[in-house]
C-alpha cells in the first residue's frame, strides 16, 4: 500500500503532505527533508526511484533485500517512487506490493486531474488551493489504497464537492506567464512513450 | 474585514520576505484568537490557515478540539475543512477522538454522497481499536450504497478497520466478497476490491484461494491495466499454494507479456510469474521453457532499451528476483546487466551491484571487483558538508519561504524541469555498499572464487582510498542516529579484516600480505593510500599493525614500520587501534632486537637502547590513556621495556674480536612472549562444540578455598607464613594468648601493619621455609600444566605452544590475534609487576612472584576472555537487535490481521457488531416482555385512578428490571462485557423516568420519555437490520 504521498518543490518547500500512518509532525519534516535532499541532487536522466533515506533505511536493513518477500517486508516502505514536473516533486512512498511503473502512471494521473481541474495548472494554483489538491488525493487514494485511476472519474469527484476556485487573477503579478505554453497532458507522457498503461 | 483568509496569509507570507518567521508567528497567534470566537466561518478560515502551517511543521495538536467543532459545522465546506484538519492532525492518541465518533456515524449516515465521503476518507487515518469496533455498524450499510463512490471507499476504509482491529473483518468480508463476485458491479469498485484484497492477500493467501476463478475471468477480461497488475500481483501469492493455478495462467499471462502496450502490465506479468514460481512450476513443460525464454528476453531488452532508466531498473530488481532460483539464466545476461554497474545514476548502480553480487563466480570476479574499484577510486568523495547543507532539517524548522521564484512557481507543470546534469559524487552508502559487496563476493565460500590473491590484496589495499570517511563527533545521540551510526560502521575495519584474514589463512602470501601491510603503515606512503580528506579508511591501520606484529619476521624493513607505528601521531588514533599498535611495536621490538647471532657490541647496544628510548617515550603518555585497555598495555610494556633497558645497560660488552651474547632477556625473554604455536582460524561456534569431559564436572567448585588462595596468592611467595598466621588470626578463634578481645578496625591495622611489612621485606627470606615453598611450587606447577592461562618457569619445558594450541582450540577464533594477546599480558603483568616491586634485584622474588602473579590474572583473564568474545558479537547485535525491534517509520503492523482467519469460526475477542447483534435480540425480547406488563399496567390502569398509577410507578419499576436482567443473561451466552453494555441501555432507560410505565400513563411528564424511548427502540432496529 501507499504510504504517503508528498509534493514540495524545487527548494523543498512542502506543498502537500499526506501521510496514511501518522507521524509527529517533526518526522514528517524530517523525512520530507531527507527525501528532498535525495531527489534533489538527481540529475533529471536518472530513473525515477530512491533510494530510502536513511530514516528509512534505518529501520528496514535488517529485513531481507528486496525483493525476498517476507511479511515483515510487505509492511515495510520500501519503494520511493518520485516524478519531477516543472517546479514540483511528486513523491509517493509505498510498500513493495504496489508496482513502481504503475505508481509512475499514478502520479501521472494525479498531476492531469490537477491539469483539468485548474486548466494548465502550476504551482501558484496548488499554493492557494491546497483544499482541493487534498480533495483531488482523496478522490485516487483513500488510507493508502488505490481507489480511483480513471482521470475522468476523479475530475467527477472532486467537482462534485463544489466549485474548484481558480488562482486570484492579480496573483500572477508578473504578467501573463501561463500562456504560450506547450500542449496538452493528456497526448504527452513526460516520461516517454515506453509505456502507456496505468 | 479584519481577518486573513487562507490566501491573504500566503500572499502575506509572500510579502514578507525575509521575516517570515515572525509574520507566522503573528498569523498563529491571530489563528488562535480567531479560532476561539463563535463565528463559524471565522473559525473554518482560521483552522484552514493553521493547518496550511502544519505542512510546515507548526504543531497543531492544540487545535484538537476546534477541529472537532469545525467538523461538526453544518456548512459542507467548513466541514470539509475540519475534516481536512483533522485527517492532518489528529493522532490515534488524539484525546478528542472518542467525541469525534458520534460525529463521525452521523456523518457516515447522511444523505449527501459528499458528506458520507469525509468521514470514510478520514476514518483511515484516525482509526484506533475501539473507535474501529463501534464504528464497524454503520460502515456495513455504506457497501451497498447507491453511489459507486462511497461503495469503494468504505471497501478501503473497511480494510483499514481490519487493521487496527482485525476482528472487524469478519462481518465485512462475506459483505466484500459479495461485491466483487457481483458481475454488475462498477468496474472502479471492484478495482478498489481488487486492491485491498491485494494488500489482505499476502497475509493469509490460503483465504482468497476461493476467489481465484472470479480473479481469473477479470485477468481475461482485461480492461483496468491498474487491476490487471493488482490480481498478477494477487496471483503471485496464490501460486504458490495451488500449483495448478500455474497451468491455467500462464496462457493469459503470455498473451498479455506479448501484446500489451503498457509496461507497467508487461513488467508486472513478469514479475508475477517470477515471484509466483511459475518459472520453477512450469519447469519441463513446453509453455514453461517458452514463458521463461520470454520473460528474460523481454527483461533483457528493458535493460538495453534506450532512454528509459525506470525499465532498466525495475528489470533489475526482476534480475534480482530470478538470479536467487535461476542464476544460470541471469548469467546469459551478463554484458547488459554488467554495464549497469557503470550506469550514470545511482539507484540503477545500486540494483546492479546487488544483482552482480547474486551472479558472481571465479570467471567474472575479477572483472566485476575492477569495474567497482574503478569507479570507487575516481569518483569524489562527498563530503560531509554537501550533504548538511542540503539538508534543511540541520537548520532548524522549516519556513514556508515567501516564493523566491515566483516565476518558476508560475511555471505550468506540464514542462519538465531540466536540473544540472552534472553527476552527483558517490553517496557514502553507496561506496559503503559496494565495498562490502567486494568484500562479500571476494571471500564468499572461503575465497573459492578468487585464484590470484596477489590481485585481491591490491584490490584490498586499493580500496582503502576509497573509504567514506566517518563521523566521529558522535553527536547525533538519537535512537535513529544511534542506528545509523551502527548501519555505517567503518568499513575499513572490515577491509582489514580481510587483509588479516588473507594474512592468516594463506600461508603463501603472508610474505605478499606484509609487505602491503607495511607500506600501508609507514607513513612516508601514508598518502597514496588514504583518503586526501577525511578519516576514511583508518580502521584498516588495526589489522595492518596486527599482521605487520604477528609476521614481523616478513618485514623487509622493520625500522620503517617501527618508526611509522611510533611516530604515527598515536594519541589520535581510536582506542582499540592503539591497543593493537602498542603490541605491534613490541613485538617488532621483539624481532630486531632478538637475533642472537650479532654480538652484544657497543653499536648495537647504542641502537637498541635509543629504539627502546623511544617505545618508552612512546609508551608513556599512554600510559594516562582513557581507554582501559591501551593504559594497560602501555603500563605493562613500558615496565618491560623499563627491564629491558636496564639489562641492556647492564650488560658486558663485547670487546674487540671476543663474542659477547646480548642480553637473555632481549633475546629470549622478549620473542619468547610472541613466538608460539600458529595462529589458524577457528570456526565460529568452535567453542561450544568442545565436548565436555566425562570427568569434568562444571558445577563443582574448582576450589573450596578459592578466595582464600587468591587472597593469598596476591602476596608473595615470602610471606607465606605469615599469611598462615594472618588467615589463623582471622579465622580461628583466638585461644587464650590473645585474651583481650580487639576491636575490628584494630585487626585491620595489623592486616595492614602485616602486609607493608611484608612488602618491605619481600627479600628478607628468614621467614620462608624453602623446602615447603618449592613442594608447593612443584603442586601447582602440576596442576597448572594443562591451564591454558597459566605460563610455566622459564627453567621448565617452556611450553607457549601447547598453551596458544589450547587458546586457539578454546577460543572463539574469528579474533585470533586478540585473543592471543591476553596470554601475553599474563607474563608482562607479572614481569611488570614484579619489576616495579624490585627494581633492583630482578632475580629469584621475581621468578616466584611471576608464578603467584600468573595463577590469579589467569582468573581475571578468563573473565576478561568473556568480554572480549561479548565484544566480538557485540558490533553484530548491537546492529541487528535494535533494528529487529524497531518498527520502522510509516510501518503498519498488520500480524495481527496476518493471524485472522476469514473461514474459521473461532470466536475469540468478539466484535462490537456482534455482540449488538446478540444484544438487538435481548432487546426485542425485553421489548416483547415490556410490551407484555405494559399491556397488563394498562389493564390495571383502566381499573384504578391515575394519581394511584403515579405511586406505583415507583413500586414496580424493581420487578420490572428484574423481569429483563435474567432475560438478557439467558440470551447473551453470560458475558460479562454484555452484560454491562445491556445495563446501560437499561441504566439509560431508569434515567428517562422508568419508561416501562410511562408507556402505561397518560401522565404530561412522561410522555416525552415515552416518545424518547421509542426512538431509540426503533434506532436500535434499524442498526440491527443493517448489520
Amino acid at each position: 500500500m501507499i504510504n504517503a504521498v508528498l509534493v514540495f518543490n524545487n527548494a523543498g518547500q512542502p506543498r502537500l503532505t499526506k501521510f496514511y500512518t501518522q507521524l509527529d509532525t517533526s518526522v514528517q519534516q524530517r523525512l520530507i527533508s531527507e527525501i528532498f535532499t535525495l531527489v534533489a541532487n538527481r540529475p533529471n536522466s536518472s530513473c525515477n526511484f530512491l533510494p530510502l533515506p536513511p530514516l528509512l533505511a534505518a529501520s528496514s536493513t535488517s529485513s531481507a533485500k528486496p525483493g525476498a518477500p517476507t511479511a515483515q517486508h510487505n509492511d515495510t516502505p520500501s519503494l520511493i517512487t518520485y516524478r519531477h514536473y516543472a517546479t514540483l516533486y511528486f513523491i509517493v512512498i509505498s510498500t513493495s506490493t504496489e508496482s513502481p511503473l504503475a505508481l509512475l502512471d499514478l502520479i501521472q494521473v494525479f498531476v492531469e486531474a490537477l491539469d483539468r481541474l485548474f486548466e494548465n495548472v502550476c504551482e501558484l494554483d496548488l499554493i492557494f488551493n491546497f483544499e482541493t489538491l487534498h480533495a483531488t488525493l482523496g478522490e485516487m487514494i483513500v488510507g493508502g489504497v488505490v481507489v480511483e485511476t480513471g482521470l475522468e472519474r476523479v475530475v467527477e469527484g472532486v467537482k462534485a464537492q463544489g466549485r474548484v476556485a481558480k488562482r486570484p487573477v492579480n496573483e500572477s503579478g508578473v504578467g501573463g506567464r501561463l500562456s504560450g505554453l506547450s500542449g496538452a497532458f493528456g497526448s504527452q507522457n513526460t516520461v516517454g512513450p515506453v509505456w502507456t498503461g496505468r | 474585514m479584519f481577518e486573513k483568509s487562507l490566501y491573504d496569509l500566503i500572499r502575506g507570507l509572500r510579502n514578507h520576505k525575509g521575516s517570515e518567521r515572525e509574520y507566522i508567528q503573528e498569523s498563529l497567534r491571530e489563528c488562535r484568537r480567531e479560532i476561539k470566537g463563535q463565528d463559524m466561518n471565522l473559525k473554518a478560515t482560521a483552522l484552514l490557515k493553521i493547518t496550511y502551517l502544519e505542512m510546515f511543521g507548526h504543531d497543531m495538536s492544540w487545535a484538537s478540539f476546534n477541529v472537532l467543532e469545525v467538523m461538526s459545522s453544518q456548512n459542507y465546506m467548513q466541514k470539509r475543512v475540519g475534516y481536512l484538519a483533522a485527517i492532518q492532525s489528529f493522532r490515534p492518541d488524539t484525546e478528542v477522538l472518542m467525541l469525534a465518533e458520534n460525529l463521525l456515524k452521523k456523518d457516515l449516515t447522511s444523505p449527501t454522497p459528499v458528506i458520507i465521503s469525509l468521514p470514510l476518507v478520514a476514518i483511515p487515518h484516525v482509526i484506533n481499536p475501539s473507535m474501529a469496533n463501534s464504528l464497524l455498524s454503520d460502515l456495513l450499510p455504506r457497501l451497498t450504497h447507491s453511489n459507486p463512490a462511497i461503495r469503494k471507499k468504505t471497501i478501503v476504509t473497511l480494510y483499514r478497520l481490519a487493521l487496527v482491529y482485525p476482528e472487524t473483518l469478519r462481518p465485512a468480508w462475506p459483505k466484500i466478497k459479495e461485491r466483487l463476485q457481483d458481475e454488475n458491479e462498477d468496474p472502479s469498485v471492484t478495482s478498489a476490491i481488487i486492491n485491498v484484497v491485494c494488500e489482505l492477500g499476502w497475509r493469509r493467501p490460503q483465504d482468497f484461494l476461493p476467489l481465484a476463478p472470479r480473479l481469473f475471468d477479470l485477468l481475461v477480461e482485461g480492461g483496468n491495466n491498474w487491476m490487471a497488475i493488482k490480481i498478477i500481483k494477487l496471483f503471485a501469492t496464490l501460486t504458490p499454494l495451488e500449483p495448478r493455478l500455474i497451468k491455467k495462467l500462464l496462457p493469459p499471462l503470455t498473451t498479455i507479456i506479448k501484446t500489451t502496450p503498457a509496461m507497467s502490465l508487461l513488467y508486472e506479468c513478469i514479475n508475477g510469474i517470477v515471484q509466483g514460481g511459475i518459472l520453477d512450476g512450469s519447469e519441463g513443460m513446453a509453455e514453461g521453457e517458452e514463458i521463461a525464454r520470454l520473460c528474460v528476453g523481454k527483461l533483457r531488452s528493458m535493460l538495453v532499451v534506450e532512454g528509459d532508466p525506470n525499465l532498466k531498473y525495475v528489470a533489475l530488481l526482476a534480475f534480482q528476483k530470478i538470479v536467487v532460483s535461476h542464476p544460470h539464466l541471469v548469467s546469459l545476461h551478463q554484458d547488459v546487466i554488467l554495464e549497469c554497474i557503470d550506469d550514470a545514476d545511482i539507484s540503477i548502480r545500486m540494483r546492479a551491484l546487488d544483482l552482480a553480487v547474486g551472479m558472481v563466480n571465479s570467471d567474472n570476479l575479477s572483472m566485476i571487483v575492477e569495474t567497482l574499484v574503478r569507479q570507487l577510486v575516481n569518483a569524489p568523495i562527498a563530503s560531509l558538508a554537501d550533504d548538511t547543507s542540503n539538508d534543511r532539517g540541520m537548520h532548524g524548522g522549516v519556513e514556508p519561504l515567501a516564493e523566491s521564484d515566483d516565476e518558476d512557481a508560475e511555471e505550468s507543470l506540464r514542462n519538465r524541469e531540466i536540473k544540472s546534469n552534472k553527476p552527483p559524487p558517490l553517496p557514502e552508502d553507496y561506496r559503503i555498499n559496494a565495498i562490502r559487496s567486494i568484500l562479500d563476493m571476494c571471500s564468499r565460500d572461503t575465497y573459492a572464487n578468487i585464484n590470484d590473491f596477489e590481485w585481491y590484496i591490491t584490490i584490498l589495499i586499493k580500496l582503502i582510498k576509497a573509504c567514506p570517511s566517518v563521523n566521529t563527533t558522535g553527536a547525533d545521540d538519537t535512537e535513529i542516529g544511534a542506528q545509523l551510526a551502527n548501519s555505517h560502521r567503518d568499513i575499513s575495519y572490515d577491509i582489514g579484516q580481510e587483509l588479516q584474514n588473507v594474512a592468516v589463512r594463506v600461508k603463501s602470501m603472508r610474505p605478499e600480505a606484509t609487505a602491503a601491510t607495511q607500506t600501508v603503515l609507514t607513513l612516508d606512503t601514508h598518502g597514496q593510500f588514504f583518503p586526501a580528506s577525511g578519516n576514511g579508511g583508518q580502521g584498516v591501520l588495526e589489522a595492518c599493525a596486527w599482521v605487520c606484529g604477528e609476521y614481523a619476521e616478513y618485514l623487509t624493513d622493520p625500522d620503517a614500520v617501527l618508526n611509522s607505528l611510533l611516530y604515527s601521531g598515536g594519541e589520535h588514533l581510536p582506542a582499540n587501534i592503539l591497543a593493537i599498535y602498542i603490541h605491534a611495536v613490541l613485538k617488532i621490538f621483539a624481532l630486531v632486537c632478538g637475533n642472537q647471532e650479532i654480538a652484544w657490541s657497543p653499536p648495537r647496544r647504542t641502537n637498541l637502547t635509543l629504539l627502546m628510548a623511544k617505545i618508552v617515550y612512546f609508551l608513556e603518555p599512554l600510559a594516562a590513556h582513557p581507554d582501559l585497555d591501551v593504559q594497560e598495555r602501555a603500563v605493562e610494556y613500558l615496565e618491560v621495556m623499563k627491564l629491558a633497558s636496564e639489562a641492556a645497560s647492564g650488560h658486558i660488552v663485547a670487546e674487540d674480536g671476543d663474542f659477547a651474547g646480548p642480553p637473555l632477556l632481549l633475546t629470549q625473554a622478549i620473542p619468547a612472549l610472541f613466538t608460539g604455536m600458529e595462529l589458524n582460524p577457528v570456526a565460529a561456534g568452535a567453542l561450544q562444540k568442545v565436548p565436555l569431559q566425562d570427568e569434568l564436572d562444571l558445577n563443582a567448585p574448582i576450589n573450596e578455598n578459592l578466595a582464600n588462595i587468591l587472597k593469598q596468592a596476591d602476596e608473595d611467595d615470602s610471606m607465606e607464613d605469615v599469611q598462615d598466621s594472618f588467615l589463623q588470626f582471622y579465622n580461628e578463634r583466638p585461644e587464650s594468648s590473645a585474651p583481650t578481645p580487639e576491636a575490628a578496625a584494630d585487626r585491620l591495622d595489623v592486616a595492614a601493619r602485616q602486609e607493608a611489612t611484608s612488602y618491605q621485606n619481600l627479600s628478607d627470606d628468614d621467614r620462608l621455609d624453602p623446602g615447603a615453598a618449592a613442594q608447593k611450587r612443584a603442586e601447582r606447577r602440576d596442576r597448572n600444566k594443562d591451564d591454558p592461562f597459566y605460563i610455566g618457569q622459564q627453567d621448565d619445558d617452556y611450553s607457549a605452544s601447547s598453551r596458544l594450541h589450547n587458546i586457539i582450540r578454546y577460543t572463539n577464533g574469528d579474533d585470533l590475534d586478540i585473543d592471543s594477546i591476553p596470554i601475553m599480558d599474563l607474563d608482562l603483568e607479572a614481569r611488570s609487576g614484579s619489576g616495579s616491586r624490585t627494581p633492583l634485584d630482578h632475580n629469584r622474588p621475581r621468578k616466584a612472584a611471576q608464578r603467584k602473579r600468573v595463577e590469579i590474572t589467569s582468573e581475571e583473564t578468563i573473565g576478561g576472555e568473556d568480554d572480549k568474545s561479548r565484544s566480538i558479537s557485540r558490533p553484530d547485535m548491537a546492529r541487528s537487535l535494535p533494528s529487529r525491534v524497531k518498527k520502522s517509520l510509516l510501518h503498519i503492523d498488520s500480524s495481527g490481521l496476518g493471524s485472522l482467519s476469514l473461514e474459521g469460526n473461532s470466536r475469540y475477542g468478539e466484535l462490537d457488531i456482534e455482540q449488538r447483534e446478540a444484544e438487538e435480540k435481548a432487546l426485542r425480547e425485553v421489548e416483547r416482555l415490556r410490551l407484555e406488563m405494559q399491556r397488563a399496567s394498562e389493564r390495571i390502569q383502566a381499573k384504578e385512578e391515575s394519581v394511584v398509577v403515579r405511586k406505583k410507578k415507583k413500586k414496580a419499576k424493581p420487578p420490572v428490571l428484574d423481569v429483563e436482567e435474567p432475560s438478557v443473561v439467558d440470551q447473551g451466552d453470560g458475558v460479562v462485557k454484555k452484560k454491562k453494555k445491556k445495563k446501560k441501555v437499561l441504566d439509560g432507560a431508569e434515567g428517562g423516568e422508568s419508561p416501562s410505565l410511562g408507556f402505561g400513563d397518560g401522565d404530561a411528564l412522561s410522555t416525552p420519555e415515552v416518545k424518547k424511548k421509542k426512538r431509540r427502540v426503533v434506532g436500535l432496529k434499524e442498526e440491527g437490520s443493517g448489520g
